[in-house]
């Protein structure tokens, strides 16, 4: 184990190391996406852990990339500021680097994208000790490649990522949620009228044991003058709803799954969604009605059908959670542009040090 | 090299021969995009009509090493579509169906030379829009804005096109086409389909587009504020930004930019005051007209000496018709132009408009400033008369203020890309571990280094052997370290 505290720790713990490296966060999403094949030595980032520089007025914040979001966000709070990601695994001590990593998002991802859409620099680690950054520290900028975009969702198998600067948000005055029981397909009419409203939900999911019943949550953002009366526009487009703060943690419990579960987690177009995951034999089911973004709690030997159905609906998916020991499969048939992924691989990490089997098989 | 006959007969071969124009005189029109300080005349001009014939065209390309740049309405202002002598400019005009529009999912999928605003035209009557809006929207393609990754004044609060563009059908230099992102925008491993956005047509030639739609905002408000100085109206962007508020859109402009608009298209603003800031704010009905309250008096409370607020929709039109006129306005005021786009952190902006005054008055030009100052984006004007021989002076003030942008910890552009104009700047903004990384990974999708060479990223022919190295701004600052 690799326990680097600061960028020139972490460039020799890789100069210095030879063979297979893993890299690993909190932990938190060990179990996503490939299973890490057997490495040489496992480069734990949590010493990477801090605030580089918070410019509030400009709403900014370089971090490095061991930091608990968590924590990161109890530092923001005093600032009334805050990254704008609800990612179930936050609450679990999820590091900002790994968010990058596994392309994690949660409910509010309708309004404010995922890390892809946060992440304006970042400094990175090759395999071969390269550092190297892109990006910067201001919101707008085009000049470069934004190397940040590779690393989302590249599962540690590019880089290791060292630092990133995140924009920020304020933190709404007033956030409050309403909570309708229905069906799947009722709440995915319900979603469609409220987004043809103009009430800017910031998220809109359906959770569920089975399609036939379960809630709809709608979140919105604002200020605390408004917010009153926004919820009184909204209640008549939901007949039933009542107060819903309380039931987000439900929706994180599904998204994270439990001992023996698989997790898949899904997209496709909104309007398919239904559909398709009415053909999935879900234990447990959220559904993001204005994104496509679902997650999906399997039996681990229906994994591999619900990839192809879900490819088959033109969506994608990744497994989020593997039960311990059993052999699943974490990709669906591969994308269009896999030659290009692999060509990138070979130009960053030749060797193929870094985070072996995790597109498996694709890469 | 120039073009052989095989890779001419080949290019015929796969598109229709009149779709390939060679006369000198016809490709002359090619010759330069909106920075025109730089002319190249390419060997050949293809102009495919589908995404098939594209892909074609380029094969042979591939096959016969044959240079290529991708066109669209040649509106960037970076030079990143400029030939390349002895190639070929794939020109996608003609590539410009709107081939599917989804009310229910909120997308639209277009070819690339459909102009921005002609997605919203068609998508309005649903109550749905496309976010991004650069000041060229009439005119400028949905594949030039995919490859500049184009922002407006409107992305502080709504984001740049990446933000905006869920997948992209590319051709790849050897010819083949991949889809990048999918129908939710989620991509099964590395956000590949991020990395081409913004990439300035070096990774690839788009060939289709799927956007992402939102609905029109229920209210808008927008105010026009005089100032007694540049720095009291940016001390209002400060205090707006510190009170919580998002604004859909804020823009300064100073005395000279507004004097030139106003005198172009009469759209009410102040002639002499020192600077005047555009404000709008969007929303649901109850939030917007709050905060718009909060806002009017940010602006009272730093001695606004004038406040119109816009009391129709003809009003707000005429507020934005003199910001976006500015551009081509100094063109009353002065017989050429240069325009910078380079970025600082909101904080600094007081300080960098000083810096920019001090550096015009030594180097005896005018400089106009409009900007989106919610965001700090520059875009300082120089003003200068070539037949006067100011030509130099003008493009030395000009690379000078981009890297003074560096120097404040911003960027050498927000928005209209690095392409020929600043690709030699780069090493001012990054390493070379840096610029090579990124050349490792440009050889990864372009091996042949065909497809737009000589943009971006800074070549030894292009700009010179590089220099000895010279600590980064924010490393001397400690808010970075090398190595």
């Amino acid at each position: 184990m690799l326990h680097p505290t600061d960028l020139k720790e972490l460039r020799d713990a890789v100069l210095d190391s030879s063979g297979t490296l893993g890299i690993a966060g909190a932990g938190t999403a060990a179990d996503w996406a490939g299973p890490l094949g057997p490495v040489d030595a496992v480069l734990d980032t949590t010493g990477l852990a801090g605030i580089v520089v918070h410019n509030p007025g400009d709403m900014t914040v370089a971090v490095r990339a061991g930091t608990p979001l968590r924590q990161l966000q109890e530092e923001l709070a005093p600032h009334h500021q805050r990254v704008s990601l609800d990612a179930a695994r936050v609450a679990e001590g999820a590091t900002v680097g790994g968010l990058v990593a596994t392309g994690d998002a949660g409910p509010c991802g309708l309004a404010f994208g995922s890390m892809r859409d946060l992440v304006i620099g970042v400094t990175l680690v090759l395999a071969d000790g390269t550092v190297a950054r892109s990006g910067g520290h201001v919101i707008k900028n085009v000049a470069g490649y934004d190397l940040a975009k590779l690393l989302h969702g590249s599962y540690g198998t590019l880089a290791v990522i060292a630092e990133v600067v995140l924009r920020l948000h304020p933190v709404p005055e007033r956030e409050a949620t309403l909570a309708v029981s229905c069906s799947l397909t009722e709440a995915a009419e319900l979603a469609r009228a409220v987004l043809a409203g103009p009430h800017e939900a910031v998220a809109l999911e359906w959770l569920g044991t089975t399609p036939d019943a379960g809630t709809l949550l709608v979140r919105l953002n604002g200020t605390a003058a408004a917010m009153d009366a926004r919820l009184d526009r909204l209640r008549p487009v939901l007949p039933g709803a009542v107060d819903g703060d309380d039931r987000w943690a439900e929706h994180a419990a599904i998204v994270r799954g439990g001992p023996g579960d698989a997790v898949l987690r899904i997209g496709v177009r909104p309007s398919k969604l239904p559909g398709v995951l009415t053909a999935l034999p879900a234990r447990a089911i959220t559904a993001g009605l204005g994104t496509g973004i679902a997650t999906v709690v399997l039996d681990a030997q229906d994994v591999a059908a619900a990839h192809e159905t879900v490819a088959a609906a033109g969506g994608t998916s990744v497994l989020r959670r593997r039960p311990a020991g059993a052999s699943v499969p974490a990709w669906g048939p591969p994308p269009s542009a896999l030659k290009v992924l692999r060509a990138v691989k070979q130009s960053l990490d030749p060797a193929g040090r870094l985070g072996p089997g995790r597109f498996d098989p694709w890469m | 090299m120039p073009l052989d006959g095989a890779a001419r007969r080949a290019f015929e071969a796969v598109l229709d021969p009149q779709d390939v124009l060679s006369d000198p005189v016809r490709c002359r029109v090619y010759e330069c995009d909106g920075l025109t300080g730089h002319r190249v005349v390419p060997e050949l001009v293809l102009l495919p009509r589908t995404a098939e014939q594209v892909a074609a065209a380029v094969r042979v390309c591939a096959e016969h090493e044959v240079p290529f740049v991708a066109r669209g309405a040649g509106t960037g202002l970076s030079g990143g579509a400029l030939p390349v002598a002895d190639g070929v400019v794939i020109g996608l005009n003609r590539l410009n169906r709107i081939l599917e529009v989804d009310p229910v999912d909120r997308r639209a999928v277009v070819e690339p030379g459909v102009t921005n605003l002609d997605v919203t035209r068609a998508v309005a009557q649903y109550g749905l829009y496309y976010a991004p809006d650069p000041s060229s929207q009439q005119v400028c393609t949905i594949g030039g804005n995919v490859a500049e990754n184009s922002g407006g004044a409107h992305c502080l609060k709504y984001g740049f096109t990446t933000n905006h563009v869920l997948a992209v059908e590319v051709v790849l230099p050897d010819g083949s086409t991949v889809t990048l992102g999918s129908d939710t925008g989620e991509q099964q491993g590395p956000d590949l389909r991020g990395l081409f956005l913004g990439s300035e047509g070096t990774l690839g030639i788009v060939t289709k587009v799927t956007v992402r739609l939102l609905r029109t905002p229920e209210t808008v408000r927008t105010l026009l504020a005089d100032f007694p100085s540049v720095a009291a109206a940016g001390e209002v962007v400060s205090d707006v930004v510190a009170a919580g508020i998002v604004p859909a859109a804020v823009e300064m402009m100073d005395a000279l930019a507004i004097e030139a608009a106003e005198e172009a298209v009469h759209a009410g603003y102040t002639i002499g005051t020192p600077a005047a800031l555009v404000v709008e704010l969007d929303g649901p009905a109850e939030e917007c007209g709050s905060t718009f309250e909060q806002v009017r008096r940010i602006c009272e409370a730093h001695g606004c000496t004038r406040l119109h607020i816009a009391g129709s929709a003809e009003e707000r039109a005429a507020i934005w018709r003199g910001r976006k006129a500015a551009f081509a306005a100094v063109g009353r005021i002065s017989p050429d132009y240069f325009v910078q786009d380079g970025v600082v952190p909101r904080t600094r902006l007081a300080e960098t408009l000083d810096r920019i005054a001090a550096m015009s008055r030594s180097a005896g030009l005018r400089v106009a400033n409009v900007f989106h100052a919610g965001d700090g984006n520059l875009h300082p004007l120089v003003l200068y008369d070539g037949a006067a021989g100011e030509t130099a002076r003008a493009e030395e003030l000009t690379s000078a203020i981009a890297e003074l942008c560096v120097e404040m910890g911003g960027s050498l552009s927000g928005e209209h890309g690095i392409g020929t104009d600043k690709a030699c700047s780069m090493p001012k903004m990054f390493s070379r571990d840096d610029l090579a990384v990124m050349a490792r990974v440009r050889d990864a999708w372009d091996p042949q280094g065909i497809c737009n060479p000589g943009k971006v990223l800074p070549t030894p022919r292009l700009c010179g052997e590089p220099g000895k190295y010279r600590p980064h701004p924010l490393e001397e600052a400690g808010v970075i370290e090398r190595l």
